[in-house]
């Protein structure tokens, strides 16, 4: 029997789960206006709970109150009767394949952003304010804690209502339950602050509400932290004896536990442990509560793989394993560990794309799976043809894989070309920045499948016209990416060879230098990957962006890794500068920078520049073919945003007629995502 | 000269009565070793029928060799019968005569055309006196020809009349010391003699009147534990190797001999002659068991296993009776490979590999696997199944058997659930209280271990109310339909190839109705479905019945090769030049389907263990569930 303990059931007071498998709690940003769940939300659980897994906890931090605000991240609204609805048929949806579903329900208190929607007033035991979110807040009183407490009562009555199979209380992340147990924002002398019963009294109190509304036998949970990390924060012991308190009063069936406080920039990136992190960093934490409690306990936080959530498991640290991004990635995970299709499970990698938009109010989305949350347009499963064609897919990056891979699913008869003796493309030089390493998984799991679905890859060798045309394709479909973009500036002078190009470096084509300056035009992983990699060779690294600050456009989970390493190693940062000129004098480069507000110029003299520009697409093959194909390389956006197939599909091809299609950089500079989005939403109806 | 010869004649036939009679005494003496059997007289009287239908089955699948021995045979035995009368009776009737004459022309066919099949011999025949065999009878056949034909022409012949007569006599004598000394010295034609006795005292007699392939229990009670020794066969078992004609056709059949494992099953029944006759009987000349000498030293008074035959033959057996199913004198190996696996097992503890462990974890968890049995039907907690409690009462009681702890055959067994509940279909488990159906530990030899779980599952079963059972487990089904009633257990027990087939007879299971023709694919039988039971149809019917063409393999139905699992051969695991499932594979392979249907969780397992390249290895009742409206 493989997975002993990953496929055995458990049952939580009166509800049992097929499996140990749970999708935690987390802020989808897909609720419709209003709070409510629609057809995209319920499609996005439904495909899970298809795949096999035990229970899906659905509403990361669903407010029960009006005053917790919703609508700027499309949060779940367990504030109002409407959502009873919308949340039977999830429930149908998830039942319907076995199975369980539930709801977490919160009251954020200061951890959220007062403007908008109602412009409320965010309360919190003390009135201090949340860094993240800028979230200024006032002292809570009686009578609002005597508001929320019903709140929370009758929001779980609404998931009971709704046909749900339990709800979860969040006191992690520094709710307004932890914000009442934490000595960090809980300075109160009255009954809800001071001694240990006191902090706790507001949980208690909201669990004992809960349960009279629900009765004994409806599952209730309880999500807490354990550890926040901070100083003045609640420690390990702390939590155990609160968890230990929470367990005896037998209130709740369940813990789930995750690590880390969550009000600083710092922590939150520990939340959903980044790939920079050891697989499940803080499952000693959870270990450590299910040493007090009496109920079982649920831990989520980088468990990405079934040998390792057995593992765990087996080692009897925790009694349910939380893979929620390994779910996002791809919600088919249980059944293909079921079936023995392990190598087909397209793993997550803790890119951290999904919850790094969420961080900016954007819908989660998967950074190697395009269909997930786009269910309702995009197939999980690849349905086969019904006509078959000859696909030649030119570039072997993330998108041209992913349209050989689809194209193959189809059934078509694919050739894949790539002039680099590996596939991977740009990610082969992404997962070259230290602690970027698993950026590799992505292009893992597309090079095994392309091999699996016997997709005739032809690697090494750089198509031309004339190799395509010999093939006597119906489709091409060119994902030739691009080139670096250095050309853009001439005074940079890496046509010359006085500044090189971040890939040069990360490619080991160009030695690291003694003393590096970095230009990140562009703010992404790319510039600070290229940074980190050179100090990490014993380079000394100057970053310049012309940016507000360096690493920019990466999120919430992603800039403070980097940030760690920076100032570990000293890199310094340098935001708000273009580089206008690179020359050289001596064996000395000296870089001119220009300030953006004020226009003052700098000059640094260094061994080396290294310019990180984007890229500029590689699109000579598809002007070479653009005129010779039927539809003049032409993709209808129309079509192509509808989801729909390409009207130049159904016209017939005479011989010696294919069409043309460019996928990913090849157009413009797009990420991984984009690239992947690109080649599915086309390939698809191939 | 005619009044001589036709004396001599009547000389000759009494002295081989004679010393046929004598023989007989003497191996009868052999067989009296053998312990006591309770034997029907009657069943001399059935030995015709025995003969000429059961027998003939068998042979009959050779058309050519049936003809041959029809002729050979039949026209020794109608020489046989004349000459008693003519001869013997000293009637002396030329009309008689003219019939021997006629017979030795139809037993000299026979004889011919079995010398010409021993030009070409088939690897799986025994040389040696078997080789000779054809020529003898052919002298025996002229010498009959030309002696009666001089009795009826007379006495004008003369001189050239006397010589012939003289070597007509000769070779009488020479042909007909075959049968006349064969029976006691072991020579070839001793078939012929405990053949038809063997046919008479069957010790599996019931196979005449019906299918039977059930294990006999021991009584554990009087201290039966096994064959140890020659005496521990019942004698009319030491009578049936005698039957043995060498032909190999369970050789040619045997799984582990293809795979070259020590196992030959014409040499093991070879072995046992060897045993019983102390090696007095003319040496074998057959193939050994693969890897081994054919020569054995018979030590009287020492146990088989470790002397005549070596213990890593006798687990090699997959207990699949493609040998029993394929052996024209009707002998039984397969019980005799139980029987001494059981001594070494029951008393000396000598399990090899990780039977041992299987049989431990059988005692210990009453599974094979060594799992808890709370934890069999796991897979279906999300299928809503009812596990019916003490009293309950059902339509149809699934037993899943161990299976239901593999994750691969999960997949099967929901997919049969699935398929069940469409079709309207009452179903429920047993949940914790099903144990193992005992399968392993009999095939093992552990017959206690048997007969605990077995006693067990009829104790447990007793106390639900159900109209019938069902499992997709062959070996679970063999178990309950036929071995436990000898234990009291008396249930109607289904196996789910069959309750399929009903349902889609009876258009209960709603279908796909879109007419996207389905690739072919080729079907594995089970030994214990197909061989064990006749389930041939049921399955083949079930895959008709949703439009998926079945293409056999050369070897199917009775002749379908063991996956290699059965007899508990896939934990005792005795090394060979080969793998039976890799062979299996390659049977597949031919077929050109790329798919293969299974009925068995153990083919499934064994199947699907192929290294390298292998076809998909498909369930029935998935490939059901994935027509499913």
């Amino acid at each position: 029997m493989r997975y002993p303990h990953l496929f055995a059931p458990i049952t939580l007071n009166k509800l049992t789960l097929r499996n140990r498998v749970v999708s935690t709690a987390h802020a989808e940003v897909y609720a419709e206006p209003g709070g409510l769940p629609g057809d995209r939300y319920i499609r996005y659980y439904e495909e899970k709970a298809k795949g096999g897994l035990g229970l899906a906890i659905c509403g990361g931090s669903s407010p029960v109150s009006i005053d917790s605000p919703q609508s700027w991240w499309k949060s779940v609204n367990l504030a109002t009767d409407a959502i009873i609805d919308p949340l039977a048929r999830l429930a149908e949806a998830m039942h319907r394949h076995g199975a369980k579903i539930m709801i977490q329900a919160t009251h954020m208190g200061r951890r959220s952003s007062y403007y908008g929607e109602h412009w409320p007033h965010l309360v919190s035991p003390s009135g201090i304010r949340e860094p993240v979110h800028r979230g200024n807040a006032k002292v809570i009183e009686q009578h609002e804690i005597r508001r929320i407490i019903a709140d929370f009562a009758q929001a779980a009555r609404r998931v009971k209502a709704a046909g749900m199979d339990g709800i979860e209380i969040s006191a992690a992340h520094q709710h307004l339950i932890d914000q009442f147990w934490s000595p960090r924002t809980n300075f109160r002398t009255d009954e809800w602050g001071g001694s240990f019963e006191n902090r706790l009294r507001f949980g208690v109190e909201v669990l004992n509400a809960v349960r009279a509304e629900v009765g004994p036998d409806f599952c209730v949970g309880l999500r807490m932290c354990g550890d926040e990390f901070h100083e003045d924060g609640l420690s390990h012991d702390m939590l155990k004896d609160i968890a230990a308190a929470m367990s005896e009063t037998g209130l709740i069936d369940y813990l789930s536990v995750v690590g880390s406080g969550a009000d600083t920039h710092n922590t939150l990136a520990n939340c959903m442990p980044p790939m920079a992190l050891p697989p499940e960093p803080f499952v000693h934490l959870a270990a450590g509560i299910k040493s007090v409690s009496k109920v079982p306990v649920m831990h989520a936080q980088s468990i990405r793989d079934p040998v390792q959530a057995e593992r765990i498991l087996a080692s009897g640290m925790v009694d349910m394993v939380g893979m929620t991004r390994a779910h996002i990635a791809d919600p088919h995970l249980v059944i293909k560990i079921r079936d023995g299709k392990e190598d087909q499970i397209r793993q997550c990698v803790g890119a951290n794309y999904c919850i790094d938009r969420q961080y900016h109010g954007q819908d989660v989305l998967c950074i190697q799976n395009a269909a997930t949350s786009r269910e309702a347009t995009m197939p999980h499963d690849i349905a086969k043809a019904d006509k078959l064609r000859k696909v030649v897919v030119v570039g072997a990056g993330p998108a041209g894989l992913e349209a050989a891979r689809v194209a193959r699913e189809r059934g078509h008869e694919v050739v894949l070309f790539e002039k680099q003796p590996q596939v991977g493309g740009q990610i082969v030089l992404a997962a070259k920045a230290p602690q970027r390493e698993q950026m590799a998984g992505i292009v893992r799991w597309l090079d095994m499948e392309t091999q699996r679905l016997g997709v005739d890859r032809r690697l090494g060798v750089a198509a031309d016209k004339a190799m395509i045309l010999a093939e006597k394709p119906d489709i091409v479909v060119l994902a030739t990416g691009g080139i670096p973009y250095t050309s853009q500036v001439p005074d940079w002078g890496v046509e010359e060879g006085v500044a090189v190009s971040s890939w040069d470096i990360l490619s080991g084509k160009v030695e690291p230098g003694k003393n590096v300056l970095v230009y990140d035009a562009v703010s992404t992983q790319a510039g600070f990957g290229v940074a980190d990699f050179l100090s990490s060779r014993g380079s000394t690294v100057e970053i310049v962006t012309p940016d507000v600050k360096v690493g920019d456009d990466t999120g919430g989970t992603t800039f403070p890794i980097f940030y760690r390493r920076l100032y570990a190693q000293g890199i310094i940062p340098t935001p708000n500068f273009w580089l206008d000129k690179v020359y050289a004098e001596g064996d000395k480069k000296i870089a001119v920078l220009r300030n953006e507000y004020t226009e003052a110029l700098e000059e640094r003299a260094v061994d080396q520049v290294v310019i990180e520009n984007g890229i500029l697409p590689n699109d000579s093959l598809y002007w070479d073919m653009k005129e010779l194909s039927k539809n003049q390389g032409q993709t209808d956006v129309h079509t192509l945003f509808a989801s729909q197939p390409q009207p130049s599909l159904s016209q017939p091809l005479a011989a010696g007629e294919f069409l043309l299609f460019r996928v990913g950089d090849c157009i413009s500079m797009h990420n991984i995502h984009g690239a992947i989005y690109d080649a599915l939403r086309l390939v698809k109806d191939f | 000269m005619s009044f001589s010869l036709a004396h001599a004649l009547t000389g000759l036939f009494w002295l081989g009565a004679l010393l046929l009679l004598g023989g007989l005494a003497r191996r009868a003496s052999l067989w009296q070793q053998g312990h006591s059997a309770s034997v029907s007289w009657l069943g001399l009287l059935a030995m015709p029928k025995r003969y000429f239908v059961d027998i003939h089955h068998v042979v009959a699948r050779e058309p050519a060799v049936a003809r041959a021995h029809v002729a050979a045979a039949g026209g020794g035995v109608a020489i046989l019968l004349l000459s008693a009368l003519n001869y013997g009776l000293m009637l002396y009737q030329g009309w008689l005569d003219v019939l021997l004459v006629l017979m030795a022309a139809v037993m000299l066919l026979g004889a011919r055309m079995m010398q010409a099949r021993r030009l070409q011999a088939p690897p799986r025949l025994s040389q040696g006196r078997w080789q000779v065999l054809p020529a003898r009878l052919r002298l025996f056949a002229l010498g009959s020809l030309l002696a009666a034909g001089l009795l009826f022409a007379g006495p004008q012949m003369g001189m050239a009349g006397q010589l012939i007569a003289v070597a007509a006599l000769l070779m009488l004598a020479l042909g007909g010391a075959e049968l006349a000394l064969g029976i006691g010295l072991g020579w070839p034609m001793k078939h012929a003699v405990a053949g038809l006795l063997h046919l008479a005292f069957h010790p599996r007699a019931e196979r005449f009147a019906g299918k039977s392939s059930d294990l006999k229990p021991l009584n554990l009670a009087a201290g039966e534990l096994g064959v140890a020794k020659v005496e521990d066969f019942a004698w009319n078992r030491l009578l049936s190797f005698d039957a043995c004609v060498q032909c190999g056709k369970c050789e040619a059949a045997c799984p582990a001999y293809a795979a070259g494992q020590p196992l030959n099953p014409k040499k093991l029944i070879q072995d046992m002659v060897a045993a019983q006759s102390r090696g007095t009987d003319p040496a074998y000349a057959g193939n050994p068991h693969p890897g081994r000498e054919a020569a054995v030293v018979v030590k009287p008074g020492e146990d088989i296993v470790g002397s005549v035959l070596a213990a890593e033959t006798l687990w090699s057996c997959t207990t699949c009776r493609a040998c029993v199913e394929n052996c024209p004198m009707l002998i039984e190996h397969v019980d005799t490979v139980v029987n001494l696996r059981r001594h070494v097992t029951l008393s000396r503890g000598e399990v090899p590999g990780k039977g041992s462990e299987a049989l431990a974890n059988l005692r210990n968890t009453d599974t094979v696997g060594g799992y808890p049995l709370a934890v069999r039907y796991h897979w279906a907690i999300d299928l809503d199944l009812p596990v019916l409690q003490p009293g309950d009462q059902t339509e149809w009681l699934l037993l899943a058997g161990e299976g239901a702890f593999d994750m691969r055959y999960q997949r099967a067994l929901r997919a049969l659930v699935k398929v069940l509940k469409a079709a309207g279909v009452k179903v429920a488990v047993l949940g914790a209280a099903e144990r193992d159906c005992g399968d392993v530990a009999r095939r093992l030899g552990d017959e206690a271990g048997f007969q605990r779980l077995a006693k067990a599952n009829i104790a447990t079963l007793a106390q639900y109310r159900f109209d019938r059972i069902v499992t997709p487990d062959p070996h679970v089904f063999h178990c309950l339909a036929n071995e436990y009633p000898a234990f009291g257990g008396q249930f109607e027990v289904w196996h789910h190839s069959k309750l399929l087939e009903h349902l889609l007879a009876r258009r209960a299971i709603p279908l796909k109705a879109d007419a996207t023709p389905l690739p072919p694919l080729t079907f594995h039988d089970p030994c214990y479905l197909g061989r064990y039971n006749d389930g041939f149809n049921a399955p083949r019917n079930v895959l008709k019945g949703i439009g998926i063409k079945v293409v056999d393999m050369q070897r199917s139905g009775r002749d379908a090769r063991c996956c290699g699992w059965g007899g508990g051969a896939a934990f005792t695991d005795i090394p060979g030049q080969r793998r039976i499932p890799d062979m299996r594979m390659d049977d597949i392979r031919e077929t050109g389907t790329g798919r293969v249907a299974v009925a068995c969780p153990n083919c499934t397992a064994m199947l699907e263990g192929v290294v390298g390249e292998r076809a998909d290895v498909i369930e029935l009742a998935e490939l059901v569930a994935e027509r499913l409206a």
